[in-house]
């Protein structure tokens, strides 16, 4: 079976081969690459959502060292700026959230985007939005914390999702299989149907 | 009986993921592996023993469930919709089963007593089993065969 990113590759790819101009031979995944792909997927799913449980609500209490650690350094001349005047805005201590007016709303933000990123992954529900999501979270992992730890270790989360970002792992072992299909059926005469079928 | 037979394979290989996902825990590989001995009263003194054989349990309970999945779908083709939400079903059944009653009742706690942190921790996860469960079953169908006039 052929795994096709897109409705949009899988015309353009027809197109050439009407046309029979053939630059590249079109990539097909085997059933069982595309689903070690998923269990991949499935994996880094799981290794978002294992991180949830430091810095659980109400409070985020885990999350608030590491913020810390973001704002004194990040490889971003003014990221800590950024951090000081938001999360970390009239925080009068070090190792504990007290005083801060914005830390809690804000920290609550962070968690629910990482929980979204776990819950895309694991169940392959809208997996690319997911992983383009995880993408940016680890982005600003390695900005921030990436001198007070192994250089690699958030590039190596970056290029993950960056992977499930390309890839529709979601279309096996996942919801994205069931919905998929649909999504590209309307994207022929819908606009954001096309748009929202890239993600799934 | 091949609805059976895929109900079988499609629960051992949920299992084997399930039990894999509890290998990869945060600070002790495996830590919660022998919790799945608990909810039979089971324990054995070496941890490492402990934790292998709630890894096997845990496929072995995977098959069982997948054969209850199996022999309840029947012979006929179902959809991927119809797999995957049947699934989710069997991730809840699984989780209120073992997850909430028998952890309770094993830890002498109310059965239905619940916390965040151990809801969190569990439901995704088992609901991930299932829908697994019947993504595989799905898989293993095939392609339906159409009747020719």
């Amino acid at each position: 079976m052929s795994i096709s990113s897109s409705a949009n590759e899988r015309q353009h790819t027809e197109v050439k081969q009407t046309q029979g101009i053939r630059s590249t031979s079109p990539i097909t995944l085997s059933e069982w690459s595309i689903n070690g792909l998923a269990l991949i997927r499935i994996f880094v799913g799981y290794l978002w959502f294992q991180q949830l449980f430091w810095k659980l609500p109400p409070d985020f209490a885990g999350l608030y060292p590491y913020i810390v650690r973001e704002s004194l350094h990040t490889i971003i001349p003014g990221y800590g700026f950024i951090l000081q005047h938001t999360f970390l805005l009239s925080c009068t201590n070090m190792q504990a959230a007290v005083g801060c007016t914005l830390y809690v709303p804000l920290a609550a933000g962070v968690w629910s985007a990482e929980l979204i990123v776990a819950i895309s992954l694991m169940f392959g529900l809208f997996t690319r939005a997911g992983a383009l999501l995880g993408s940016l979270l680890a982005i600003q992992l390695y900005v921030g914390l990436a001198y007070t730890e192994w250089i690699w270790t958030y590039v190596m989360l970056v290029l993950l999702c960056l992977a499930l970002t390309a890839i529709p792992a979601g279309r096996r072992l996942g919801f994205d299989q069931w919905f998929a299909p649909g999504l590209q059926t309307a994207a022929k005469n819908h606009r954001v149907a096309r748009f929202v079928s890239w993600f799934a | 009986m091949a609805h059976v037979r895929r109900g079988l394979m499609a629960g051992l290989l949920a299992g084997l993921l399930l039990a894999m996902l509890n290998f990869v825990t945060d600070s002790t590989p495996g830590r919660t592996l022998p919790d799945a001995l608990r909810w039979f009263g089971i324990s054995i003194a070496d941890p490492t023993a402990s934790r292998f054989a709630g890894f096997f349990l845990l496929i072995v309970l995977g098959g069982i469930v997948g054969i209850i999945f199996g022999f309840v779908q029947g012979e006929r083709f179902i959809s991927i919709g119809r797999s995957l939400l049947s699934g989710l079903l069997l991730g809840l059944i699984w989780w209120l089963i073992f997850s909430l009653l028998l952890t309770n009742i094993m830890n002498h706690a109310s059965p239905l007593s619940l916390q965040f942190g151990m809801f969190l921790v569990t439901f995704p996860i088992d609901l991930l089993f299932g829908m697994v469960l019947g993504s595989i079953y799905f898989q293993l169908q095939g392609q339906p065969v159409v009747a020719q006039a």
